[in-house]
C-alpha cells in the first residue's frame, strides 16, 4: 500500500436479517481522486458509508483509514476523517460560530487554533456572513454547507460525503460541486448521490453498487456522451463523422443525427462552426445520454430482472 | 474529549425550555415545602423544647425539604434524560459522535456530566435554603452535609439510569417512561417489608432505604456503595447498549 493510499475497504459486509445491505464491497481511494458511489435508493450506499465511516461496525472486512485501521485503531482512523451523512448532524439551537468551534474540539483542534479553522472553513463554505445566526433559522441550503463546513473544519485527508447536493437548488449544486472538485484536489473524496450528472461533472473514478453488491468500478472517460443534433440542410454522415472529436455519427434521416463523442466540448465547438461556414442550418444540438447512463441503466436494469 | 461531550450537553439543555420549567418547578415546590416546614417548626417549638431529645431544625425542615425534592426528581430526571441519546439518535446526531475520533465511554460520561451539570444548579438551591436559617439558629451541619450527599448520589444514580434508558430507543417518550418506571419500582420496591425489622433483599435494593439512611446522617460505605454501584452499572450498560448499536442487526 502506498502512502498515497487514504482509504481501503477489504470486502465488507453487512446483513440486516439475511438481507445483505452491502456484499463483499472491496474499494480503494487514493489523494486526488472523487469517487462517485452511484446506485439506486435502497443499493446499499448508505450502509457502505456508515461502515466507513465507523458509525456501523462490517459483519465481516475490514477498513483503514490514512492507513488506520478502523476496528483496531478507531480514534486515529477517525482523526484523518470528515464524514458529512445523509442527514447533516446539526443542533439546531446552536449559533453556527460556536456548532463548528464545537465541531473542530470534537475532532482535536487545539483551542489556540480554533478560531483559525472556523473561519477558514466558514471561508471555503460561503457561510462567512452567518457566523452569528441560529442554525435552525438557516435555509436548507446554508444548513447543508455548514454540514460540509463540519466535514472538513479538521482538514481530513478523506472526507466521505452522503449525497453532499441533496436538497439544493440548482445554484446551490453548481456552488457545491465546485467547492467538492477544489478539495478534491488535495484530498480523496468518497460521495454518494444518485444523479448521474453529479458524478459525471465531478468524479473521477465512479463505483455502481446494486443490491449491495459492487457491479462497476471505472475511471471516468469525461468527454464520453452522446450529442442529438438537427440539421435544416444537412451534409453527407461522413461530413459529420469527419469533425473533430467524432467518434461516430448515426442518421436517423429528416436531419436528425445522434453523435458519438470523445470531448463534449471540442465537438459542440467544431459542430457550431462547420454548421456556420457550410450553413446546415442548426436547429439543435443537446447533449443525449452519456455513456455513464447507459451503463448504469444496464446494470441496474440486468440485475433487478435477474433478481426477480 | 468528555469535556467537550459534558459541554454540549448542558448548553442543549440549558437552552431547551424544559430545563428551566423544571429548575422553576422544583424551586417553586420545594421553597413553599422550606416555608411550610419552618412555620410547622415555629409554631411546635414550645412543646419540642419540653421534649427530653427535642428534633432540631435540621430533623423538621431540612430532611423533609430534601425528602421532597428526591421525590420530585424520581419524575424530573427522565424528563432531563430523555433526549439525550434518544432525541440524537432521531436527528441522526449520533453518527456525528460514532465518526468522531472519540470512545463510547468518553460519549457516555460526557452527556452524564452534562446532564448533572444542571442537576448540579437544583442542588445547590436546595443546599443553599437551609443555609439561610443559620441566621436564627445552629444547624446541624453534618446532618445537612450527609442530606446533601444523599440527595446528589440519587440524582446522579438516577441520572444514569435515565442515560441508559435514553439510549435505548429512540422515541424520548418511551425513554422517560422506562427511567421513571425502574426509579419508581427502586424507589417503592420495599413497601411490602418495610414492616420487618431485620434487613431483606428488597430494602438492599430499595432507592427510598439507602436515601433515608443517608437523610439520617448515617454515611456509610453500604449506602454510598450501593449509588455508586446503581450508577456505574447504569453507566457500562449504557456503553454496552451503544456499542451493540453498531453492530445491531
Amino acid at each position: 500500500m502506498t502512502s498515497d493510499t487514504l482509504l481501503t475497504a477489504d470486502g465488507i459486509s453487512r446483513r440486516y436479517g439475511a438481507r445483505f445491505a452491502v456484499h463483499d464491497l472491496t474499494l480503494t481511494l487514493r489523494r486526488g481522486e472523487v469517487l462517485g458511489l452511484l446506485g439506486l435508493n435502497g443499493a446499499g450506499k448508505s450502509t457502505a458509508l456508515q461502515m466507513l465511516t465507523g458509525v456501523l461496525a462490517p459483519d465481516t472486512g475490514r477498513v483503514t483509514l490514512g492507513g488506520f485501521d478502523l476496528a483496531r485503531d478507531p480514534k486515529r482512523a477517525k482523526r484523518v476523517l470528515g464524514y458529512l451523512p445523509e442527514v447533516p448532524p446539526l443542533y439546531p439551537e446552536a449559533r453556527v460560530d460556536e456548532y463548528l468551534d464545537f465541531c473542530a474540539a470534537l475532532h482535536r483542534v487545539q483551542a489556540s487554533l480554533r478560531a483559525g479553522v472556523v473561519a477558514a472553513a466558514k471561508a471555503r463554505c460561503g457561510l462567512t456572513a452567518v457566523g452569528p445566526r441560529l442554525i435552525r433559522n438557516l435555509s436548507k441550503g446554508y444548513q447543508q454547507r455548514v454540514g460540509i463546513a463540519q466535514a472538513i473544519i479538521h482538514d481530513p485527508t478523506v472526507l466521505i460525503l452522503d449525497e453532499p447536493t441533496a436538497g439544493l437548488d440548482p445554484a446551490q449544486m453548481h456552488e457545491m460541486r465546485e467547492l467538492i472538485r477544489t478539495l478534491g484536489a488535495e484530498r480523496a473524496i468518497l460521495l454518494s448521490t444518485h444523479l448521474l450528472t453529479e458524478a459525471a461533472s465531478i468524479c473521477s473514478r465512479v463505483v455502481i453498487v446494486h443490491h449491495g453488491r459492487m457491479v462497476y468500478d471505472a475511471a471516468l472517460n469525461h468527454g464520453a456522451y452522446r450529442l442529438a443534433l438537427e440539421l435544416r440542410a444537412a451534409p453527407p454522415r461522413a461530413t459529420l463523422a469527419a469533425l473533430a472529436a467524432v467518434v461516430d455519427v448515426h442518421d436517423f434521416g429528416a436531419g436528425k443525427f445522434e453523435l458519438e463523442v470523445n470531448d463534449f466540448d471540442r465537438a459542440a465547438e467544431a459542430i457550431g462552426a462547420a454548421a456556420a461556414q457550410h450553413g446546415w442550418g442548426l436547429r439543435e444540438l443537446k447533449v443525449g445520454d452519456s455513456a455513464l447512463e447507459r451503463t448504469f441503466l444496464g446494470l441496474t436494469r440486468d440485475h433487478t430482472e435477474a433478481s426477480t | 474529549m468528555i469535556g467537550v461531550v459534558a459541554k454540549r450537553e448542558a448548553l442543549s439543555l440549558f437552552r431547551s425550555p424544559l430545563a428551566w420549567v423544571v429548575l422553576a418547578a422544583v424551586q417553586g415546590l420545594v421553597g413553599y415545602q422550606f416555608l411550610a416546614q419552618i412555620d410547622v417548626f415555629v409554631q411546635y417549638l414550645p412543646r419540642i423544647r419540653s421534649m427530653p431529645q427535642p428534633p432540631g431544625v435540621v430533623q423538621l425542615v431540612v430532611i423533609p425539604t430534601v425528602g421532597l425534592t428526591a421525590f420530585l426528581m424520581l419524575f424530573l430526571i427522565p424528563l432531563l434524560t430523555m433526549q439525550t441519546l434518544s432525541g440524537e439518535r432521531r436527528t441522526g446526531i449520533l453518527r456525528l459522535w460514532y465518526s468522531a475520533p472519540l470512545s463510547l465511554t468518553s460519549l457516555v460520561l460526557g452527556k452524564f456530566l452534562g446532564v448533572m451539570a444542571l442537576q448540579s444548579v437544583i442542588w445547590a438551591l436546595n443546599a443553599l435554603m437551609p443555609l439561610t436559617l443559620l441566621w436564627g439558629t445552629a444547624l446541624d451541619l453534618g446532618t445537612y452535609a450527609a442530606n446533601l450527599l444523599g440527595l446528589y448520589l440519587l440524582m446522579a444514580a438516577g441520572t444514569a439510569i435515565g442515560l441508559f434508558f435514553s439510549a435505548l430507543t429512540a422515541q424520548p417518550a418511551v425513554a422517560a417512561m422506562g427511567s421513571f418506571a425502574t426509579l419508581l419500582a427502586l424507589w417503592l420496591i420495599d413497601w411490602a417489608s418495610q414492616l420487618e425489622t431485620r434487613a431483606n433483599l428488597l430494602s438492599e435494593l430499595s432507592l427510598l432505604a439507602h436515601f433515608q439512611r443517608l437523610t439520617r446522617g448515617l454515611v456509610t460505605t453500604a449506602d454510598v456503595g450501593y449509588f455508586v454501584a446503581l450508577m456505574a452499572t447504569a453507566l457500562a450498560l449504557t456503553v454496552w447498549r451503544l456499542t451493540g448499536d453498531r453492530r445491531a442487526h
